[in-house]
């Protein structure tokens, strides 16, 4: 997860790179509803927050992301407790997490893929569409009753919507959340805000004020030194000024299209007039010494180095560089300090959550499709992944021997068993041990489950955030073949100069008076075309599909 | 290392030059140029040396001089933590156990078939000899691509083998040509005697051709090993069970995941933050040493001059 967005990105290219010029090659509808060869081991009367359990015992490959703080065993007790809840037994197939995305897109390239492909983020199955090797799933949501009942439930149609494809069909089963949940921010030094008096900024401009008063104090620091620079500058503090902007996203998460709702039309990001404001903030930063220019060079380490040393008070985080890096790294150097992820500062865009309650999901290989199984398997799948039992089965394991409820059905970790230094003299890990809480398998759900774990900070953070309104999601602009190929030859040019122009603006190596100038650059870029792409797309999907 | 250790044994004993010099006092140039050697050379001893030592002080450091940026030669916060922590692990040793068997198969077959290779292409009589160079070279500059490769192996049964590492890689051209190139150095009169002698081809090349190219064989045996030793793409591509995995994979994704971080929103043990600071460096450690404490044992077959004086008049 961390990465997330950089990888979307990333992929997102190789995605469009891939993709070939035949069309999806569609089945006769009648025969995708004719489900009759296909209903060994389901179960007739499975519903809506019923226990999946099959008829026969039934086994299913799947693609597994293997971590390594938490390896494979065969004898974990998930393992064994889907058999006897679900009849179930998985085959995985063992994929390092270093290169989980290369092995799958090999695997499934070569037609060798496990019918079930978890671990995928939105926009990754891109790549794999046209070649039909992947399941259109929005066919069979009706063998899915709790994914239906969420989506419904919680409004989940708008995000559901931005995953489709051209043929107006979706071939991810996303994770998903009821509420956003935004992760990363800034941290800030706060016994330094306590030695100046002064209060956690709330927005940017406050922020300003604070770095303004750090340098005053401490002429000789840069107050604000910033991380996550590779591979491209300042990854996490661009896209997150993005977002308070009301840009879709940039730095790490560069999206080359951003809503504008008013005019009810896609503009370009990096020529936007919020991209403009925000370029001038970062380079009042840069010019008044607040912000450290090496901010969007240096390595992750160099900035953590800063830090630590007291070379710099505010750097991007989130909830575990906090825990993990910045707070270790603070209490070796200085015993004093105290530092803290403070909610994200509101920009121009208001009080928004910017997050999406999209997480990553689950394909299903088109061969699965043919087995016997099939429809035994997408009953599991909803089951396993979706349903309030089986997401709590996955994350918090067997009642009474992992967790233990209090009278309000409220699950506590039992006290045996630890999981992130919960319980850190227990004898047993609910990852290592039993195989429970496994990212291949937990994510998403109802705030109570994915905070499950989250420490009390966190969870205030989080209370925070979520009283924002939640960002606006934008409409759909699915591509054809064809589109995402030009598309995709347009954007690398483009993105790689708004990051280079980016970069000039906000060191005050090149004036903001030259905006103009930059803007036509971009258009030699053929920038105007590639929005006049993305326009045609979103008119053609709506009219389609009102 | 091995330049470093070719450079310096020329410029601190040139056999001829020393015998020249016995009698007759060195010039004052030469003198000069012997200092500037000396000084150039311990130069580069030390410039590759430094990285080398600085990748075990971490190692032994603990995390927190390393944050600092206060760990250079010598290791601060002695600490061996993460060393129990990769090695407490029983996939970590199941792993290197594979790592080795894959390594002395792989290079096992690599030298046998590129030492046939070579010696067959090293005969200029031999008609179409051309054509199988060809062959060979076409493969450095064009490759079927990963699909074609990954469903090739997948077909013929090799996935989850040590075959699927060893064979497809068995042959490296560069090294083929490099042995096809010394194959030829040796003098013809050598097998021509040996033919009149009485001995067929094979005889030729296990009695005469290969003793004269311990050398070779040696430095091939070097250069495969060290790349079948830290390989880790095909033992990835190929293996579907973490306990077929080499030692490579298992470190390559240890670190990945303690860099990424999956939980977010969750804090990991103290035990693995420890972990995160120095893992790259005990993983460099754990990886290179067995193999560099082989370069010693080939290394004498670097220096003999296999040549000299096998042939006179």
């Amino acid at each position: 997860m961390f990465h997330r967005s950089w990888r979307r990105v990333a992929t997102a290219a190789a995605a469009l790179l891939a993709a070939t010029t035949i069309a999806a090659c569609g089945d006769d509808p009648s025969d995708k509803q004719d489900l009759s060869g296909n209903r060994v081991g389901a179960m007739a009367d499975y519903g809506l927050g019923a226990q999946f359990k099959a008829s026969e015992p039934v086994s299913f490959s799947v693609l597994y992301n293997n971590h390594p703080n938490y390896p494979l065993k065969d004898d974990w007790l998930f393992w064994s407790e889907l058999k006897s809840r679900a009849n179930v037994t998985l085959e995985p197939v063992a994929v390092p997490l270093s290169d989980y995305e290369q092995k799958r897109g090999l695997l499934i390239g070569a037609g060798d893929a496990p019918m079930i492909i978890p671990k995928t983020y939105p926009n990754q199955e891109d790549a794999y569409v046209s070649s039909g090797a992947i399941l259109p799933v929005s066919d069979y949501l009706d063998l899915m009753p709790n994914l239906r009942d969420k989506i419904e439930r919680w409004n989940l149609k708008p995000e559901i919507d931005t995953l489709r494809q051209e043929d107006g069909k979706f071939y991810l089963l996303p994770g998903v959340h009821e509420k956003a949940w935004q992760d990363y921010s800034l941290a800030i030094r706060t016994d330094i805000l306590d030695e100046l008096n002064l209060e956690i900024p709330k927005t940017w401009d406050e922020l300003y004020t604070v770095l303004k008063a750090m340098k005053a104090r401490y002429p000789d620091v840069y107050p604000f030194s910033d991380r996550w620079s590779k591979p491209n500058p300042a990854g996490n503090l661009l896209n997150i000024l993005a977002l308070s902007y009301g840009l879709q996203g940039a730095g790490w998460n560069f999206q080359h299209a951003s809503w504008d709702a008013n005019a009810k039309k896609f503009v370009y990001t990096g020529a936007a007039e919020q991209y403009k404001q925000m370029l001038q903030y970062l380079n009042k930063l840069v010019a008044e010494k607040l912000l450290d220019p090496e901010s969007f060079t240096q390595t992750d380490d160099q900035a953590r180095q800063k830090l630590a040393n007291s070379k710099s008070f505010v750097i991007s985080a989130n909830a575990q560089a906090v825990v993990n890096d910045y707070r270790p790294d603070l209490a070796k150097t200085n015993p004093k300090a105290k530092i803290t992820k403070i909610p994200l500062p509101i920009g121009p865009a208001g009080e928004i959550n910017p997050a999406s309650r999209l997480e990553n999901g689950v394909m299903i290989s088109s061969k699965a499709r043919d087995s016997k199984n099939f429809v035994a398997m997408m009953q599991f799948v909803d089951w396993l992944w979706y349903s309030d039992a089986g997401q709590e089965f996955a994350k918090w394991g067997v009642e009474g021997t992992t967790y233990v409820k209090d009278a309000s059905g409220k699950p506590t970790l039992a006290p045996d068993v630890n999981v992130i230094g919960i319980h850190p003299e227990a004898s047993k890990h609910l990852q290592k041990d039993f195989g429970f809480y496994n990212g291949v398998f937990a994510y998403g759900g109802k705030p109570e489950l994915v905070q499950g774990f989250f420490s009390a900070e966190e969870q205030e953070f989080q209370k925070v955030l979520n009283a924002r309104t939640p960002a606006v999601v934008p409409p759909p602009y699915p591509f054809s073949d064809e589109e995402r190929e030009q598309a995709s030859l347009w954007e690398t040019p483009l993105r790689d100069h708004v990051y280079q122009a980016t970069l000039q603006f906000a060191l005050g190596q090149r004036d903001l008076a030259q905006w103009d100038a930059y803007l036509t650059e971009l258009k030699g870029k053929h920038m105007d075309s590639y929005l006049e792409l993305v326009n045609k797309a979103y008119d053609r999907y709506r009219t389609e599909n009102s | 290392m091995v330049t470093v250790d070719a450079a310096a044994r020329v410029g601190e004993t040139g056999p001829p030059a020393g015998r020249r010099q016995r009698g007759i006092r060195p010039s004052r140039g030469y003198r000069v140029f012997q200092a500037f050697n000396a000084i150039i050379l311990t130069a580069v001893v030390v410039l590759t040396l430094y990285p080398f030592v600085n990748v075990v002080a971490r190692s032994l450091s603990d995390e927190a001089y390393i944050i600092a940026g206060q760990v250079n030669l010598v290791p601060r916060g002695f600490n061996l933590e993460t060393y129990r922590l990769v090695m407490s692990d029983s996939l970590f040793w199941t792993n290197y156990r594979n790592t080795v068997v894959y390594t002395v198969v792989a290079t096992l077959i690599s030298i046998v078939l590129t030492t046939c290779y070579a010696y067959v292409l090293s005969k200029k009589h031999l008609r179409g000899r051309t054509a199988l160079v060809g062959i060979a070279v076409f493969t450095m500059f064009f490759s079927g691509g990963l699909i074609p490769n990954y469903v090739l192996v997948t077909s013929l049964g090799m996935k989850n083998t040590v075959w699927a590492i060893a064979v497809p890689n068995a042959i490296n051209v560069f090294n083929l040509l490099v042995m096809k190139a010394f194959f030829e150095s040796l003098p013809v009169e050598l097998e021509e005697a040996a033919a009149v002698d009485g001995l067929n081809t094979y005889g030729i090349l296990l009695r005469i051709v290969l003793p004269l190219s311990k050398a070779i064989v040696a430095t091939m045996v070097l250069f495969y090993a060290v790349a079948f030793w830290n390989s880790w793409f095909a033992a990835f591509l190929y293996m579907d069970r973490q306990e077929l995995w080499p030692v490579t994979v298992y470190l390559r994704n240890l670190i990945a995941g303690a860099t990424g971080a999956e939980n977010v929103g969750a804090i990991a043990e103290a035990d693995e933050v420890q972990a995160e600071a120095t893992l790259k460096a005990v993983t460099i450690v754990l990886t290179t040493l067995p193999i560099l404490l082989v370069y010693p044992f080939v290394q004498r077959y670097f220096v003999r001059g296999v040549m000299l004086g096998a042939v006179k008049g």
